[in-house]
Formats: C-alpha cells, structure tokens, sequence
C-alpha cells in the first residue's frame, strides 16, 4: 500500500522534502501555502495519522496563528476598514497580511511536525550519523530523549524528599515558588554529578576505543530515497527561477 | 615480563583532596590470577580501581606519582580509549551505569560491542550468550532504567563482561545483591577466571572472598598493609586491625585456638572448616564426651 512505502523512506528524504517544501512557501503567496498544506494532510492521511497530526497543530500552530491574526488585523497600518467599534479598527491590509504570514508559518511548522510525527529520532539520528554526524554527538541526542523522563522522575523524588523534610511545596502561589529552590538546586546538582559518572560508564564501555564503530540500528537508504531526494531539490530550485522571473518581469 | 599488572609506588591526590588518597602502593598481579582488594571505606581502594582503569590521570586530573603498568605499557602513554580494549570496568552504582541511550537490556549490553566495531550477527551471538551466564535473559525486553538496583548490577556486569577483556576491574559488585544474587555473581567472576581472565575484586564479603580469590591485598588509609595469598591474609589477626573482617570460619579457628584448641590451621572456608573440626574432634573429641 502506498502508506507502507511511505513509511519505509530514509528520514533524511522526508526532512529534505520538509525544508523544500519550507523554503518554496516563501517564492509564492498564501493560495500556493495552503494547498501545500493539503498536501501535508493527504500525507498524514497515508500515514493514518491525520486525526492526530490535527489535533496536534490545533494545539501548538492553531494558537499562535489566532494571536498573529488579532494582533495583525488590529495593529497592522491600513486604511480599508472592514469593522470598527470605537477606537478599536480592523483593517483589509492587516487581514491579508495575516493570512500570508500565518499560511506560511502552517506549512512550515506543519511540515516540520508530520515529519517528526512520523520518524523516530532513533531513525533519524541514525541516518544522520551514516552521513557522517559524530557519535558522541548522535550519543547527545538520544540520551537527551531518555534523560528528560529520567529527571522528570528524579524532581518528583527530590520534591518527596524535601517535602519529608517540612519544605512546604503545596499551597499559594508564594510557597510554592519558595518550594522552587530546594528542589531545583538538588536536581541541577545531581545531575552534574550523574554526567562525571555517565562518562565513566561511556569510557568503561569503549566509546572512545580507537575503531570504528558499528550500529546494530541501521536506517535502510534505497535508491528510491536518492531519486526522491534529487527530485525534491530540482523542483524547489525550478520553482524559485520560475518565480524569480515571474517577479522581474 | 612476569606480571600483567604492575602499580609501582603510586601516590595519588585527588584535586580537590587535602591529603593523598593513594601512598606508595606497589603491588603486582599476574595474569590469570583472582585479586581481591580488602579494607574498609575510604581506604582508596575505589581511587586504586581508577587508577587501574586509567581514569586517575586520563579523566580525574590532580598529582599521580609512580607508574601503573599493564602488559608492561604504562597507563600514562595510552588512552582511555586502548585501555577500554584490554581493560573492563564495573563500578558500584549500578543505577549511573547506564549508558542512557538504549531503549532495551539487549540493546544496553550490545552498545559496548558497537562501540567495538563487532560485526552485529556475531554481537547478537555474544549478547545472548552473557544473558544466558549472568541470568538477566527474562528481562532483554525490559527498560533499563525500570530495573532495581541488583539487576541493574547484573546487566552492568553483563555489560562489561560482553566486551571480552583480558582484565576485569569489579568494584563491590554486590552492593545491591541479596545473598543468592551475591553467589550467583561470583559464580560469574568464577567463570571468567576459569575463561584465564585477570580479576581484580573489591568486596566485603570475606566468606566469598575466601571461596574464589588466590591473592588478597589489605589496604587501609591509602596504603598497602598486607599483600600475600589467600591463606595467608585471611589467617592473619592483623586484618582486624583494620576495620576489616576476616572470614567467619577464620574467626572461629582463631578463637578456637585462644582457647587451647589445638587445630593444624586455620581455616578460611567452610569446607576447610568442617575438615579442621572434624579432625580435631576425631582426635579428642572423645574427652568432652
């Protein structure tokens, strides 16, 4: 099925095909935007993830977009007024401007989202190292991931902790802030400990041995991903000319 | 060339220390041999495991005197990197030893082989077979940062011992062990010595100590107190001068002797004590009769 064979593509293609994609919303205007935004649904569609994807822009795109229509709609110099209620005017050139902004930042934000929607950063930070990135970078990466459930963990333990000890971390806005310090301050501080450690465990298991290494987790690139990644810039650079000329003439 | 190991008068500071931790230590371990380090918290015997290891000076800077050998190459001319090649390293705290990027106990324990640039079916191979010896193979799905204290302990050690090297640096390994985990680790460290490993132990356990170690080292307050086979130093009332036990079944024939038990020798294991005893009492156990 075709959503099968989508899935199965080199993270590196679909990151390629994001930022082309990101880059040519800035060569036309807002009608071009949003039809690459369907086409970004039509993929989460293939992906059966579209119910998800949407939801998720609902929540982080769809807010920002609100505040910049208001906040350009209002602000924006103009002189067609479409509504007025005393001093308060909403004006036609803030409204397109808003549109054009806010259709770009969707297509890029959401481009940006569907691709990470769909690919394990394991995948992608293995591809990238293929193409050379440094392991003790790619280490950086992944265990940023596993670390941050790790220290959400370990604040609620230092929060017990202190709480057993009389520090007051319920309550008004101000104990709590107060609370903010004795737990805050152990947690930076055990983990600067925990990272001396962390690199013994690296040294002990030979990250830094002097061969080459091998990963056990290797991302598939076929010559479908190449082709596809070739098309993709071709079309992004065609498309600009396109409309370089069309704007000089 | 004689001797695998060679610490030749290491004194040791640490940067931020007042004194040192390590004063002219000298020993030697020959290849193949179980050495059990002894000696009570704070004696430097973890800074000695280090120094070993060639973290003291690759990675913890401050004053090191004296040379650390291995197969006759001074630690201080290679890497930790080379090191990493001839020497594991298992450390006490089994919850920081974790490599922080493998989502699986398979994964966690392979990561040293991908390190090594070992062929990935091969890895598998070894993978396997370290869970099948250390007893973890029910939990190769698991997270690693879901298991308790003495899993993880395992896992470390299986961790390490995947690698392969011709030195095996364990430091209290059963920290976090009930006594049948504890046994079932040494039965591990047994099988590696059996597999020519040169093992170099820190533990309190002296009964286990005892059972599997040929060369013990007593180290108090920085320095070598005592430093002979196994026999020797665990017979010797000496070691509890230094806030350090000495098997019960030492203590026993010790104790037995101050109270005119005329026993051949001291016994240091269970087995040797049962022979002792029943010796003596084949001998004159009839007057208490």
């Amino acid at each position: 099925m075709a959503g099968d064979n989508i899935l199965k593509l080199n993270p590196l293609t679909k990151i390629t095909f994001a930022i082309c994609l990101s880059i040519s919303v800035f060569f036309a205007d807002y009608p071009y935007a949003l039809g690459c935004f369907i086409v970004l649904c039509f993929i989460a569609g293939f992906y059966r993830i579209l119910k998800d994807y949407l939801i998720m822009l609902l929540k982080t795109l769809f807010i920002i977009i609100i505040f910049m229509f208001i906040l350009q709609a209002l602000f924006y110099p103009g002189h067609e007024i479409v509504w007025q209620w005393k001093f308060i005017s909403i004006k036609q050139e803030g409204l397109m401007y808003a549109l054009s902004l806010s259709s770009k930042i969707l297509v890029i934000g959401g481009s940006i989202l569907l691709f990470f929607k769909t690919t394990h950063v394991k995948d992608l930070v293995s591809s990238l190292e293929q193409v050379g990135l440094s392991p003790a970078f790619a280490y950086v990466i992944l265990s940023t991931l596993q670390i941050i459930p790790q220290m959400e963990k370990r604040s609620r333990q230092i929060m017990d902790a202190q709480r057993s000890r009389g520090v007051e971390t319920e309550g008004n806005l101000l104990s709590r802030a107060k609370a903010f310090i004795p737990s805050l301050g152990p947690l930076i501080l055990s983990s600067i400990v925990g990272t001396e450690e962390r690199a013994i465990t690296l040294e002990a298991r030979a990250f830094s041995a002097p061969v080459k290494k091998v990963r056990a987790h290797v991302v598939k690139e076929t010559p479908t991903d190449k082709w596809l990644r070739i098309l993709f810039i071709s079309l992004l650079i065609l498309f600009m000319i396109w409309r370089v000329v069309l704007w000089i003439i | 060339m004689d001797y695998l190991i060679e610490i030749q008068q290491v004194t040791y500071q640490y940067p931020t220390g007042e004194k040192p931790v390590l004063q002219d230590v000298s020993f030697q371990i020959k290849k193949g041999e179980f050495c059990a380090i002894i000696g009570p918290n704070g004696s430097g015997k973890t800074t000695l495991c280090n120094a070993i290891r060639g973290f003291i000076p690759h990675f913890y800077k401050g004053e090191l005197h004296g040379d650390v050998r291995i197969n006759g190459k001074s630690i201080k001319d290679q890497t930790v990197g080379e090191l990493s090649l001839q020497v594991g390293f298992v450390f006490q705290n089994p919850f920081s030893q974790i490599s922080g990027v493998s989502e699986t106990v398979f994964e966690e324990i392979r990561f040293g082989l991908e390190n090594l640039g070992i062929d990935t079916v091969v890895a598998e191979k070894r993978v396997d077979e370290v869970m099948k010896l250390t007893k973890i193979t029910h939990l190769q799905d698991r997270n690693p940062f879901e298991l308790s204290g003495g899993q993880l302990q395992r896992v470390a050690l299986a961790s390490i011992i995947v690698m392969e090297p011709d030195i095996l640096v364990i430091d209290e390994p059963t920290s976090q062990l009930d006594p049948e985990g504890t046994e079932e680790v040494f039965e591990i460290i047994r099988l590696m010595k059996e597999k020519q490993k040169t093992i170099i132990l820190v533990e309190h356990k002296m009964e286990l100590i005892a059972e599997y170690a040929d060369h013990i080292i007593l180290i108090d307050d920085g320095k070598v107190i005592l430093n002979g086979n196994n026999e020797e130093i665990l017979t010797n009332e000496k070691v509890l001068e230094h806030n350090t036990l000495l098997p019960q079944y030492a203590m026993l024939g010790l104790e037995l002797r101050k109270h005119g038990v005329n026993l051949d020798r001291i016994p240091v294991t269970e087995k040797q004590a049962k022979e002792e005893l029943t010796k003596w009492f084949a001998q004159e156990g009839q007057i208490y009769v």
